[in-house]
């Protein structure tokens, strides 16, 4: 999952960043607001999680801003400002939804989880695909009921081709959700994955599109 | 030691009291005189007619019996029913008192003629012309004789029936008078209360008061006498609303601002227990403690800011001199400009005098340790922090300049607000250090200024205290404004 952390308090920024990493996400991390808007433009993204009291510009114009340009990138907003009118104003200004600082790391990367499952438009964060399943909250895969150990970032490519199955995922698409900004990206490595999914997996779990990138097709 | 509350006085009871003595002493004499006056003119009213019934007796009876030849007496019988003691109602056939009214008309020589039933035989008084008061049997009697071509001619009348008619007619005249007093002191004292009205409508409204309503006092009708009352009232009133308003809004911003310390906090701890690894769990152990470090840095600001800004209580003044004080801030401050690199300055000592400033040690050490912590926190790596002392007129100037990015001018009122931290600076402060040295400042009546530092850069802030002046009493020199 490839995930926008807007915040400014750098401590606060650090572990939140630590937590979404150890949940096999991808995360950029904006310090402020301008910054985020920044980054809107330039990439896509799964989620936003969004700190409200930002210097530049202040997270609920970010979040505006988000909406207001046609974006419909879920946003979870993780807040000092808790009084239920703040609140209110939140949700209504397009958030997805609203946690109050201090916050509990499991519920947030869980309502990470459901909202991704939004996005998808699933009831259950299980994916199933053919002979395939693949929690995202436990971070494990089946394989014909058999438990397959995946490196990390195996799991997080596999996760995106699933999520998106039957739609051609670009290289860069790809790489996106598996590397964070400024991670060193050979320009092999993507191809040294997908070799390994086969290897582990099966060999037809994904399809080359000569000249444009990969797919999952979906089981039959 | 118990105050003793001091006697209460009572308005009401000090002006009814005093408007019963005045019309006492005003009516009572006044009353007295009446009563005097119309006494002495009843009775000189009394003599007249007395003297007119002996003249009436003189010219209708007296000149007829003369020249008769009278042998013995004749004796003007009173009818039956009316002698002796009685009633007093009149009959058809006349009053008793005629009992009490008597004449005798005699010769010349001094044989008697003719008399009343109610007369004795004897002259009521010598036969001297005029008016006379004699003791007849028991009573005393009011004599009139009147001598005329060789008769004579006494009237008498009985002194108690006189004095009890004229006491009557006296006291008709003085009763009225006495009798206002209670009316008038009843009036007044309605007057007192309907007066003191608005008065008592204002004690009901503050003793009605909850610790919390402060909203100011308002009466129908505000007299011009306890208006400055009300007026001093609503103007306290108004300060504790807005101390109130203050202490709430610090509590509230204080919930507000450790939000953030404490999520990240938690934050950290729970990755810590999750850490796949040694090195995992210890980077975020590591960051624990920078976010300990910080709310606990927060902590002190807050207490600090709540102590500076509380309303001089246990405010104990003293002379303090500001150089040795500097310089044990500087001792404070010093672990994190050594972290920073940043070399804090205090200008040399060109006074003969130490410069003092009367007030509270420890919150000038506090005004003191923040002005340089924040100059410190923003000054750039190796960054130099000048402080300088100086008299200024009477009082006395501190100010303390940094090489760091400098405060732009329209938030120069601003970053004296709590929590409040310019966008973007990317400090680490509690966003108090600044708020804390304007309350403390204020409290000592000290104005605080933000400039740009020397030569454009940086920013320099400096407190200008008011003149030391060591006769003024603690409470006058730290009460706020």
């Amino acid at each position: 999952m490839r995930i926008l952390l807007v915040e400014d308090d750098e401590l606060l920024g650090a572990g939140i960043r630590d937590a979404l990493v150890r949940a096999l996400c991808t995360v950029e991390w904006a310090l402020d607001g301008g910054k985020a808007l920044a980054a809107l433009r330039a990439g896509e993204f799964d989620l936003v999680v969004l700190d409200l009291g930002l210097p530049v510009v202040d997270g609920m114009d970010v979040l505006r801003s988000l909406r207001a340009g046609g974006g419909t990138t879920p946003v979870l907003v993780l807040s000092a400002r808790d009084t239920p009118p703040e609140r209110v104003l939140g949700l209504d200004e397009g958030a997805d939804d609203y946690m109050i600082k201090p916050f509990d790391v499991d519920e947030l990367l869980a309502r990470a989880r459901a909202l991704q499952r939004r996005q998808r438009g699933a009831a259950v964060n299980v994916i199933e695909h053919g002979r395939l399943r693949l929690d995202p909250a436990s971070l494990s895969v089946t394989c014909e009921g058999r438990a397959v150990p995946l490196q990390r970032r195996e799991f997080m490519l596999l996760h995106k081709l699933l999520q998106s199955a039957g739609q051609v995922l670009s290289r860069s698409q790809l790489e996106e959700s598996v590397y964070g900004w400024g991670d060193g990206v050979e320009s092999n490595s993507l191809d040294v994955h997908i070799h390994r999914l086969r290897r582990k997996l099966y060999p037809e779990v994904i399809r080359t599109v000569r000249g444009v990138g990969y797919v999952a097709d979906p089981p039959p | 030691m118990r105050v003793m509350p001091p006697r209460a006085t009572s308005i009401r009871a000090l002006l009814l009291a005093g408007t019963g003595i005045v019309l006492l002493g005003v009516l009572g004499p006044a009353a007295w005189l009446s009563y005097s006056g119309s006494e002495e003119e009843a009775q000189e009213l009394f003599d007249a007619r007395l003297a007119t019934s002996a003249r009436v007796l003189e010219a209708l009876v007296a000149r007829q019996v003369e020249r008769a030849t009278i042998t013995s007496p004749i004796v003007m019988a009173l009818p039956a029913p009316l002698e002796g003691d009685g009633h007093d109602q009149p009959t058809p056939l006349g009053h008793y008192y005629e009992t009490k009214i008597a004449f005798q008309v005699r010769d010349a020589s001094g044989r008697l003629l003719v008399r009343s039933a109610s007369a004795h035989e004897e002259p009521f008084a010598p036969l001297e012309p005029g008016f006379s008061t004699r003791p007849i049997a028991q009573w005393s009697w009011r004599v009139f004789s009147l001598r005329s071509d060789g008769v004579w001619v006494q009237v008498a009348e009985r002194d108690d029936v006189r004095d009890e008619m004229s006491r009557k007619i006296a006291f008709a005249a003085a009763a009225p008078l006495l009798a206002g007093i209670p009316l008038l002191l009843i009036l007044v004292s309605l007057l007192i209360r309907y007066g003191l009205g608005p008065l008592s409508g204002l004690v009901r409204q503050v003793a009605a008061r909850q610790p919390g309503s402060v909203a100011p006092i308002e009466l129908a009708r505000t007299p011009a006498e306890i208006a400055p009352l009300v007026e001093a009232l609503n103007g306290l009133l108004e300060r504790v609303r807005r101390a109130l308003e203050r202490e709430r809004r610090f509590t509230a911003d204080a919930a507000h601002e450790l939000r953030t310390p404490l999520a990240a906090l938690k934050v950290h701890a729970q990755n810590a227990v999750r850490a796949g690894s040694a090195s995992e769990r210890d980077a975020s152990l590591q960051r624990m403690l920078l976010g300990l470090e910080r709310s606990v840095h927060l902590a002190e600001q807050m207490l600090a800011y709540s102590r500076a800004a509380a309303l001089g209580e246990g405010a104990r003044a003293e002379q303090v001199a500001l150089r040795p004080l500097l310089a044990q801030a500087i001792d404070v401050v010093q672990p994190l400009a050594d972290e920073r690199r940043a070399a804090v300055h205090l200008a040399e000592d060109r006074d003969a005098e130490p410069i003092m400033v009367r007030g509270e040690r420890q919150k000038l050490l506090s005004l003191a340790t923040n002005l340089i912590d924040n100059a410190v926190r923003y000054s750039p790596q190796g960054g130099r922090v000048e402080v300088t002392l100086s008299r200024n007129g009477e009082g006395a100037s501190l100010a303390v300049a940094d090489e760091g990015p400098g405060i732009p001018a329209g938030l120069r009122e601003r970053v004296f607000e709590s929590y409040y931290r310019i966008p973007g600076c990317g400090g680490t402060g509690s966003g108090l250090g600044l708020a804390i040295v304007k309350e403390t400042a204020q409290a000592h009546g000290a104005r605080v200024e933000v400039q740009d530092g020397p030569g454009g850069r940086g920013t320099r802030v400096v407190v200008r205290f008011p003149p030391n002046d060591s006769t003024m009493p603690a409470e006058t020199n730290l009460e706020r404004p």
